[in-house]
Formats: C-alpha cells, structure tokens, sequence
C-alpha cells in the first residue's frame, strides 16, 4: 500500500442518542458503522484497518462485523482515546499501513449501569480506592478541586461555568439528535442541585447509551466518495501522567500548549483562520481550561472570556454547536469530532457555523489531544 | 459502613505510623524523594531502594470540594475532602478537622489530626496550624 499525502474524515453515523437497553456496546457501534459506510458510500469489505473503542472485545466486534481488517486495535473506554485513535488511524493511512480505517465507538454504560464514583471508581492512576475512606472518589470530584483552584487563583465564577453550560445547551437545541434539549438561564443553573462543590449538576456531562462511527482514507481516495471529504489537518498529542493522580498545578497547560502547538504547525495555519471550536467538556470548567491551554485566550482569562459570549453561535468561536457532552451526548469526545466533521462539510442546518474553513478538537486530560480538520488538503 | 482503607498492603508501614501518631512515608534510598502510596520503584529516578521515614506532619492546603452526593455509606454529605501537600512534597486527599469549607484559602497551613476511626484504622486528617485563620 503507498504512503498518502493527505488523510480526510470520509464518513460519520452515529446512533440514536439517549436509553438504548435493547442495544449492546458492539451492537451500537455496529449500527453506527453501518451508518458511517452508508454516509460514505463504502462497504464492510473496503475497511482495512479498524480501531474499536470502549467496545470490550474486538475479535467478538470483527466477527459480528464480519470483517477481517489487515490492521486491529482495541482502547480503553476513557475520553482521551477518541483524539488518541483519529490521530492513530491518520499515521496508519500516511505511512500506508492502511488505506481505510473504521474507527468505532459503542457505549451502553446508561443502561448497563456505569458509575462514576463509588467502589467500582476507576478514574485516574488505577483508580480511586486509596482515598474512598475519605470519601474522595469521581472523575466530577476531581474537576472540582480544580474548578475551585481555579476560581480561587482567578476569580473564576460559578456564572461563568454556567454559563458554558447554558450555551451548549443552546446550541443543543437546535440539535435534533441532542438528549437535552430545553433552554435553561443562569438562574436555572444556580437552582440546580450540586453534585460536588463548586459544580452543579448542570456542570456535569449527561450519561447516556450511543455510538459514533467515523472512516477515514487518503485524501486521493476521498475525492471519489459520496461526501466532501474533511481533512485532518493536523494533529498533536501530549501527556502529563507523572503524578496524575492529582490534578496538575497548571491545568495541563503544558501538554495542551505541546499539542496545539504540533496541530497548528501541521495544518499551516493559526487560531485566526479556525471558525469553531470542539472542547471536550466531560465538566464545564474543562472547556476553561481549554481555552486556555490551548492558546484560545490568557491564562486564568477563560472565565471573563466565556462570559463575554465567544463561545455561542454567531459569536467568533462558536463551541460545541452540537450541545456536546453537556447537551447532546455522552459519546466521549467522537460525537465532538463528528460534529467538527458536519460543520466543515457546512451540513449542519440552522447551528451550522459560517463559512466554516476550519474546526479545532481538543481534550484536556492527562493525555491531551488537539485536532484540525478543514475543507482543503492543504 | 464507611469505606475503610485496607492497612495490610504496602502501605502497612504508613497505617501503622499513624497509630503512634506519626506521619510515615516512603523515601528513596538513592534520591531522598518522598512518596506516597507506596510504589516498589522510585518514579523519580527508578531506584528500588527505599525505607519508610517519619516526616513532619504538617503542610498546607491545595484545594478542596464539598461532596453533596453520597457515593458511600457511613459517609454522610456534605463533607469536605482537602487536597493537602504535606511539607515533605507528598500530597494527599484528607478531610478538614475544625474549619468550615468557607474559611479554607490555598496555602492554609495544616498539621495532622490523628482520627481512630475503628480499632485499627487511623485516618490521617488535617486542622489549621496554631495562628492560621
């Protein structure tokens, strides 16, 4: 197989989003991946290289597939690792180990009871348990220390993450594939009960059972399918894991600032020229240290930045215009970069963002990932 | 019944340091960096040597959240859960001992409270130092 010069994202299918019981994890993530090659065009048999994610088993996902990709690979079901597997499958087709690559996601953790603090919590360096005699335990927990580091360091305020929160779910509604639709004011936000402190309920993202399916290819193969393809421009990884099970003094500001600085340079262009934003919001304050770290405004700045409305549609970053993991859906980060994809291809009806050039995904988390698509191979 | 921490793993050394009112970490025996929980190597710099030492029990205060969801029984909310780095450069999760959530400031200076919750197990939490507040 040749090496390419260019990598685009050529098809995307996800699943109905919400309580799916009749659905497991390889089912929803077949679904989506027959959805995915109906978008595109392409059939089961052109997947030469597949990358199943949350997904418990990847011999048992290939043979209910029915393929037999010449390249397989399996991920833990962690946030982090969409960025990590588009980044992976885009070496894959430059270095031309592979020509098409299937990338698929099922999650059935609403109605198979996932939990997300407690015993069974597993976030972090191996997991929570030395610490549950104090009561310490959750991914929601752990964001809350650094949400109120953050406000104390800053003056970051509780209007200011929620109205992230509000403006996602904004955005939400003009998704109709969104699980949260109804508009809510800050008022809403300050009535919503808290979870833990500083975060509200309305900081955390939803939980819920989908699947997202993308295809990528060479640039010269996507020229001849059914969408217009949307180029990986650039991609960038870095990770803080030293020491990570506490959270990072800086935000992770470090490895953010190492990745986005890899993107840009690879796409050839600078935060002037990106049109929307994709931030991984598992936790509204995230998205701040996102904007951040990743070079969208100054340090400890995110908070007057947000509340100056940047974020919304029409606005000059317009942000998870799908309502993202806050509003639309729990699909850890590949319904985000789905959305990246419809906005750059414009499909994206009454949210689509204005001569969309350019779309920046990025997740902040031990392992940062920072990835540009856009309309043109270069 | 409140989640209890296992005292019996490699940490025993800790567990059983703060049943004599003593804070004890590992330290390596090639760098001199501290460490906590135990790991056999030394992430600094890979050395397998090392010894449990008796550090100061004091240190000050990274962040804190107050949990109003219970996760465990025996836990009841709200509590608060401090995010400590003690002046040997560990850092812990602990709970405050006499001091609103409120009242709690990064850099708040804290020394150890030693708190018998069953008759083997002492959790180590954390109270403002004498002066601080």
């Amino acid at each position: 197989m040749a090496r390419a010069d260019s990598v685009a994202v050529v098809g995307v299918g996800h699943t109905r989003y919400g309580k799916l019981p009749e659905y497991d994890a390889y089912e929803l993530g077949l679904w989506a991946l027959n959805e995915a090659l109906a978008d595109c065009g392409l059939h089961f048999e052109d997947i030469d290289g597949l990358i199943v994610n949350r997904i418990p088993d990847y011999q048992r996902f290939c043979e209910i597939a029915g393929v037999n990709p010449s390249y397989v690979s399996i991920t833990p079901g962690q946030g982090r690792f969409s960025g990590i597997c588009i980044e992976t499958a885009a070496a894959l087709i430059r270095d031309g180990l592979a020509n098409t690559v299937a990338l698929v996601y099922g999650n059935n953790g609403r109605s198979g009871g996932d939990r997300y603090g407690g015993a069974g919590d597993t976030y972090g360096s191996g997991g929570g348990g030395q610490w549950f005699a104090y009561g310490m335990t959750s991914p929601g927990a752990f964001h809350a220390l650094m949400a109120r580091r953050h406000m104390e360091l800053y003056g970051t305020t509780a209007d200011q993450l929620g109205t992230v929160s509000k403006t996602f779910r904004n955005h939400a509604a003009l998704n109709p594939s969104a699980v949260m639709r109804t508009p809510f004011t800050l008022a809403d936000y300050h009535a919503s009960r808290y979870i833990c402190e500083p975060l509200h309920l309305l900081d955390y993202c939803l939980i819920n059972d989908g699947g997202v399916a993308l295809i990528l290819s060479s640039g010269a193969r996507a020229r001849d399918l059914r969408q217009p393809p949307v180029h990986v421009r650039g991609y960038g990884m870095a990770t803080q894991l030293a020491a990570s099970s506490f959270p990072p003094d800086d935000f992770w500001r470090t490895p953010m600032r190492a990745a986005a600085a890899r993107s840009f340079r690879a796409a050839g262009i600078t935060h002037s020229d990106i049109s929307t934003l994709m931030i991984y919001d598992n936790f509204t304050p995230t998205v701040l240290f996102s904007l951040e770290g990743f070079g969208y405004c100054g340090d400890g700045e995110s908070g007057p930045f947000v509340a100056e409305g940047h974020l919304a549609l029409g606005a000059r970053y317009p942000t998870n215009t799908s309502g993202g993991h806050l509003s639309e859906s729990y699909m850890q980060g590949w319904a985000l970069n789905l959305e990246a994809v419809r906005q750059v291809r414009g499909a994206c009806g009454e949210r689509q963002v204005k001569d969309c050039a350019f779309a920046h995904y990025m997740a902040a988390a031990p392992v940062v990932t920072s990835i540009i698509y856009g309309r043109q191979p270069s | 019944m409140r989640p209890l921490p296992s005292v019996e793993g490699a940490d025993r050394p800790f567990w059983q340091g703060l049943r004599r009112r003593e804070v004890r970490v590992q330290r390596c025996g090639n760098c001199g960096a501290y460490r906590f929980p135990a790991t056999r190597f030394c992430p600094g710099c890979r050395s397998e040597i090392s010894e449990w030492h008796a550090v100061a029990p004091s240190g000050t205060v990274e962040t804190w959240c107050v949990f109003h969801r219970a996760y465990f029984d025996g836990l009841d909310v709200p509590y608060t859960v401090i995010q400590v780095r003690l002046d040997c450069g560990v850092r812990l999760f602990s709970n405050p001992v006499g001091v609103e959530p409120g009242a709690l400031r990064i850099g708040l200076a804290v020394e150890a409270v030693f708190d018998d919750i069953t008759p083997e197990v002492t959790l180590l939490k954390f109270k403002p130092r004498k002066g601080q507040q």
